[in-house]
């Protein structure tokens, strides 16, 4: 036993080589950007390609002058707002439309064919996604959706069902056609893992699901969605960097609309950073809104789905064991 | 018996009714979601697009369609010289930073799993934490780097963060927490092999599902990625086919290489592997 408890601390030593890397880049790349963008929040730092942030208080000025800049600024509330409507409006039926597809695609009852050929088109927009070509394809889609609420609208109205103009304002807004668009756009992603989460629960539990006589509602939220945990906690974590950080959709109605209907926050940092103001330290000032907005989500999710409360507890009572034990000797 | 019967119908009724509405919706779906690709292919071989002179000084983009099959010479004519700059550029961004971020995600996902090292817990909860904070946040702090260490124009500052990437380390982690099994490990290591030699010989390929889907999403998030080579790549010999190039060529050549890498991807992409059933 002990021998073999000496190899294995031989080569626990390869677990740190490997990480090196991983470790190094993301030091350099990721912690000490956000790092100084941190401290250039409390910065003097405006015009193209200043290099030479100055520290607030030292030029006498307000510590916190960036942040009361952004909180006082209206289009900065709208941005928040836009964005969590965006994240959540179109989230919400996205999951639903994916999850419903890929459970039935799965479904060994029904047998669907070419499944090959659903997961590429569904996945279609995504692979497609660059430079002017995916321009061209939201804006078709845009204006495929654009048309079809002028029609419907045009159809309802002309027919008398009661409704007016006012009511179908929601409808025929900027805002409707981002989300509608943004699901279209975002689905495939949510489909293939849902997909991939799904056919790896097995069969057997299924099988046995159905000879209990559960329904396919109850099948799914008691035993797909629960055996799919941590594929759904990706799915998630996706969705929600996807969601909040949106911004190729919306900025195709333009960087600057006087209502602000498609203002996102990721928007409206880059519009204060690379974009005519060129004011780096208010932009990191949004961003740090940003990374706060990201914790409090990522916190939610996690412990919404990751933290197995069974295992939590299980540790906590051994902590507290241990702990006794301790006392008492 | 009859009752049972009865309901064996009525659940393959139920069925057979949910088929009909999954591929109607599928259909639909797929069409919606294709349809602007198709125009896009119509527009780029079956219309013509000329610089008429108009009355005085004016010119004015002329768009017809075309008469008759398009001839090569005028599908050379599709593309600028920006595009094939761009097109290379993209290549060597793309195909290397998908490579360190596959690779080096795979060694550090094996890292946290085949090693029992003191901070190995800590540091799967960092992936997670880190996962979850993505790098468009420190997008200033990254572009002010650049402007200090004058790394403006240089495809480095895209090929090597992808190195780091939270987000495929918790995916391959959570790949290899169902497949991984020690005993192999351990018979390559009496069979004297190094530690090195086991990861690229043994458990690369056992990885390959996981692989092969995040190749096929790093390929893309790094294929199209306009975000930071926008405000880094401002020579035209340095930028990206996303941000340079002209309508139509640029639009082809943005759409093969995805493509291609998901038509042979696909098939390996994970399915049927017990990786929902473990806990994360």
């Amino acid at each position: 036993m002990r021998n073999k408890n000496h190899i294995e601390r031989h080569y626990t030593k390869w677990g740190y080589i490997f990480i090196i890397p991983f470790v190094v880049v993301f030091l350099i790349f990721n912690f000490w950007p956000l790092a100084s963008t941190f401290y250039y929040a409390f910065c003097y730092l405006k015009h193209a390609g200043n290099t030479n942030p100055e520290f607030l208080p030292s030029i006498g000025k307000p510590l916190f002058k960036n942040f009361t800049e952004v909180f006082k600024a209206k289009s900065f509330y709208s941005a928040l707002q836009n964005t969590f409507l965006f994240f959540l409006a179109s989230t919400i039926p996205e999951w639903i439309l994916a999850f419903w597809l890929a459970v039935m695609m799965t479904d060994r009852r029904m047998h669907i064919k070419a499944r090959f050929i659903w997961k590429l088109a569904f996945f279609f927009p995504k692979l497609m996604s660059g430079g002017i070509l995916g321009v061209s394809i939201t804006s078709t889609i845009v204006g495929f959706v654009a048309n079809a609420a002028g029609l419907s609208a045009a159809a309802m109205s002309m027919n008398g069902f009661g409704l007016t103009e006012k009511d179908m304002e929601f409808v025929l807004s900027v805002k409707f056609i981002i989300i509608v668009a943004s699901i279209l756009l975002h689905f495939g992603i949510t489909f293939i893992y849902a997909v991939a989460g799904i056919t790896g629960i097995p069969v057997e539990t299924f099988e046995a699901a159905e000879i209990d006589g559960a329904n396919r509602l109850q099948t799914f939220f008691k035993i797909t969605l629960p055996s799919m945990r941590p594929m759904l906690f990706f799915i998630t974590v996706v969705s929600v960097v996807d969601g909040l950080g949106m911004y190729d959709i919306p900025s195709l109605f333009g960087a600057y609309d006087t209502t602000r209907s498609n203002l996102t926050l990721m928007m409206y940092m880059n519009n204060q950073a690379f974009q005519g103001s060129y004011a780096y330290d208010k932009a990191s000032a949004v961003s740090l809104v940003m990374l706060a907005i990201y914790i409090v989500a990522a916190l939610i999710v996690y412990f919404l789905l990751l933290r197995d409360k069974d295992e939590a507890k299980f540790k906590k009572a051994i902590r507290q064991e241990r702990r006794e034990l301790k006392r008492g000797i | 018996m009859s009752t049972n019967e009865l309901t064996l119908t009525a659940e393959k009724k139920r069925t057979i009714a949910l088929k009909i509405t999954t591929y109607v919706v599928s259909i639909l779906l797929a069409m919606l979601i294709l349809s602007p690709f198709i125009l896009m292919l119509y527009q780029t071989f079956g219309e013509e697009i000329k610089m008429v002179n108009g009355a005085g000084d004016n010119r004015y983009l002329e768009i017809k369609p075309r008469d008759h099959i398009i001839t090569w010479k005028e599908f050379k004519g599709l593309f600028s010289e920006g595009d094939f700059i761009g097109f290379k550029n993209s290549m060597i961004v793309t195909c290397i930073s998908t490579f360190l971020n596959i690779y080096f995600s795979a060694i550090t996902a094996y890292a946290i799993t085949a090693y029992e090292w003191k901070l190995r817990a800590a540091f799967e909860k960092f992936i997670i934490v880190a996962m979850m904070v993505p790098a468009t946040v420190s997008t200033i702090g990254f572009v002010q780097m650049c402007y200090k260490y004058h790394l403006i124009n240089n495809l480095i500052m895209l090929i090597i963060p992808a190195l780091a990437t939270p987000m495929t380390v918790f995916f391959m982690r959570m790949y290899l927490k169902a497949t991984f099994s020690r005993d192999i490990v351990e018979s390559a290591r009496i069979d004297g092999a190094g530690e090195f030699r086991i990861f690229n010989q043994i458990i690369l390929p056992l990885m390959k599902p996981a692989i092969a889907t995040q190749t096929i999403f790093c390929f893309v998030a790094s294929w199209s990625n306009e975000w930071v080579p926008r405000i880094i790549l401002i020579e035209g010999e340095s930028r990206t086919l996303p941000i340079m190039g002209s309508y139509q060529g640029s639009q082809l050549l943005m759409a093969i290489p995805p493509l291609i890498l998901y038509l042979f991807l696909s098939k390996y992409i994970v399915e049927g592997i017990a990786l929902g059933s473990v806990k994360a």
